[in-house]
């Protein structure tokens, strides 16, 4: 039961849902729905028997067309790509789940068929950028990516909206052509557009064009680092994500910038190898923006009165921790920036879905109006403190572990002085994450008196909501669930010479 | 537009057009061109007819659900092509080892699923710009 095309399944059950909604959704949102509940699980557990399979047998290489590496399209299904591939479409299936209810407050219906193709080519872009072991095979798919990100924001037919959509995608084909530019570099001296192929003769090219090549990284990683909001780069992402529809907000910030950084780890660490890669000083570099953005952000967040404007700017803050891990360049760093990557996926979806509830009861999005909404309702407050407090770090949620881990990483790397900014960031972040907290919890509301009332949420908002806060607090108690996995997919990267 | 020349001219030089987008799609995989740009002439032809008839023809001629299913239909069949690679014991996309006619070199049928799947890329770029252009003038 269990073979090697399951991956492909994957995707072209994404494609094939995308062209098929179109068809059959303009009429009715229930037929549409039925199919999307249909497909998305089915493709779910393709990928959890892909996973299963690459955790039992080891990872694999899959030739499109039976042509070989040299010339053909390959995916690399290993342990990395199996569990991103699974967490994307896990998050992703809550996600939707919420966004079924929730879009009819967002949308016109006439745009749901089109809001819903564009989804899922979201994720079927996403799942073959993770399984593609080709570089320009990676960027066809970045490229689908950004447009599809660019329409999802603008399709809410706002003037917010299509400035953040316009403002994106100016940035965001700059970015798309930086990396374009670096693959081409890199491909004038390799000869050959295969991440395996290209690693292997690429010691000796370091020693004949190492200019070529830093050019070539160079690039690279400042397109990709537009795509995955780096801190100077970022400033795309706060007005984008805060005026798409929250469920796609949370999709944007939870997982499709996490995707660009897979592809900055799969180029810096698969293509370059850690010893030319730390010998071109590439990391030390992203360790500094990224120390730079974990401050930053977390003050632009304070400053900030739209709820969701100050959640993206906390996204700007949390991929600083990620990078800081990716930039140790150490199987500690990379397993705690990894471990980062999935627990900020599940706190920030958390946030995202419970700050949409918000929205979708009372229509209000300015933090200084929230006072007593934890009375009116009570489980997605709850949600959003235990999500809040996984930002800040309070012990027992998965935010903590992932300090505990990039903290450990960093004194490991003799580089105690990132110590104190997780701790200043930390701290920065209980600034604004408390109020929202206290004031929800604890202070009166003029309207309206503070009594416990029934929570008034369609349930199918509420489970996916409840089972992200659940999944943060059992990743925060048992982290070695995750982690195990992820010590297994880390050190296929640093296998040089292979 | 409502010239007589132009629409004369449209009327006799549209098949011609067609005749010719038919022939780069079908031709894709011995001769330059293919599936895009034979796909692209096949949608200009008729663009030009739009343009000189107007929307309400054009519209007839080619309803717009006719031109989203047809979009939906050649990636279907793209995808449909490709699991053929897969059912005959290959990959996906396994062009000869999953037993396609490869024929001789150079000539019509030959190459395989290449010609197949240039049909499939042609209707979807076809129907595609139809589908733009018709709902760009819709909305004007």
């Amino acid at each position: 039961m269990n073979n090697i095309h399951f991956p492909v399944y994957t995707l072209l059950l994404l494609l094939a849902t995308a062209v098929v909604i179109p068809i059959i959704g303009k009429e009715s949102f229930s037929r549409l729905k039925t199919l999307m509940m249909v497909t998305l699980p089915a493709s779910w557990l393709l990928s959890v028997m892909t996973f299963l399979k690459v955790n039992q047998e080891g990872g694999f290489v899959y030739n499109f067309g039976n042509w070989s590496e040299k010339i053909g399209i390959q995916f690399i299904i290993d342990e990395f790509s199996a569990l991103m591939s699974l967490f994307i479409l896990t998050v992703s299936f809550f996600v939707i789940l919420y966004s079924l209810k929730d879009i009819e407050h967002e949308i016109d219906p006439d745009q749901f068929s089109g809001y819903y193709t564009l989804i899922f080519i979201l994720l079927f872009s996403m799942v073959g950028i993770t399984f593609s072991n080709d570089l320009f095979n990676m960027y066809v798919f970045m490229e689908i990516l950004s447009l599809t990100s660019c329409s999802i924001i603008s399709i809410k037919r706002k003037k917010d909206n299509y400035m953040a959509a316009l403002r994106y995608l100016v940035l965001n084909t700059i970015g798309s052509l930086s990396v374009l530019l670096g693959m081409a570099l890199l491909y004038m001296v390799t000869g050959h557009l295969n991440v395996t192929e290209a690693a292997r003769n690429i010691a000796e090219i370091y020693q004949l064009y190492p200019t070529n090549l830093l050019l070539a990284v160079g690039f690279m990683v400042t397109g990709m680092g537009i795509k995955a909001a780096v801190f100077p780069l970022h400033i795309w992402l706060p007005d984008a994500h805060s005026s798409a529809p929250t469920p796609s907000s949370a999709l944007l910030s939870g997982i499709v910038v996490k995707v660009y950084i897979f592809t900055i780890i799969k180029i810096l660490f698969k293509l370059l190898g850690i010893d030319i890669v730390n010998s071109l000083g590439v990391p030390q570099y992203i360790t500094y923006f990224a120390a730079v953005g974990m401050i930053m952000g977390s003050v632009f967040a304070i400053g900030q009165k739209d709820i969701k404007r100050m959640l993206a700017y906390s996204s700007v803050a949390q991929i600083g921790y990620i990078f800081l891990g990716l930039g140790l360049a150490s199987e500690q760093g990379l397993s705690a920036a990894l471990f980062h990557v999935i627990a900020h996926a599940l706190m920030k979806s958390a946030l995202f879905l419970s700050v949409g509830a918000i929205i979708y009861k009372t229509g209000k999005r300015d933090i200084r109006e929230l006072n007593g909404i934890g009375y009116e309702m009570p489980i997605t407050m709850t949600v959003f403190t235990v999500a809040a407090f996984g930002m800040i770090g309070i012990p027992g949620i998965n935010g903590f572990m992932s300090k505990i881990y990039l903290s450990f990483a960093v004194l490991d790397a003799d580089k105690p002085v990132f110590l104190v900014i997780i701790l200043i960031s930390s701290f920065l972040n209980a600034f604004y994450y408390l109020p929202i907290v206290i004031s929800a919890f604890l202070r009166e509301n003029k309207e309206r008196k503070s009594i416990m009332a029934l929570e008034k949420i369609p349930r199918g908002m509420l489970i996916p909501m409840v089972c992200f806060a659940l999944a943060s607090i059992i990743m925060g108690f048992y982290p070695q669930i995750v982690m195990d996995v992820i010590e297994k997919a880390v050190p296929t990267f640093f296998l040089m010479g292979n | 537009m409502d010239d007589l020349i132009v629409k004369t001219i449209t009327r006799l030089i549209v098949p011609f057009i067609q005749l010719y987008g038919i022939f780069i799609i079908l031709h894709g995989h011995i001769s330059p061109g293919g599936g895009f740009s034979g796909g692209a002439i096949l949608g200009s032809s008729i663009i030009l007819f739009t343009l000189s008839y107007g929307l309400e023809r054009a519209s007839k001629k080619v309803p717009h659900k006719i031109s989203a299913i047809l979009e939906s239909a050649g990636i279907l069949w793209y995808i449909f092509i490709g699991l053929i690679g897969i059912a005959l014991g290959g990959t996906f996309l396994a062009n000869q080892d999953s037993g396609f006619f490869m024929g001789e070199a150079g000539r019509i049928l030959s190459a395989g699923m290449i010609p197949l799947l240039t049909v499939a890329i042609g209707i979807k770029v076809a129907s595609t710009m139809v589908t733009l252009f018709h709902t760009i003038i819709e909305e004007d």
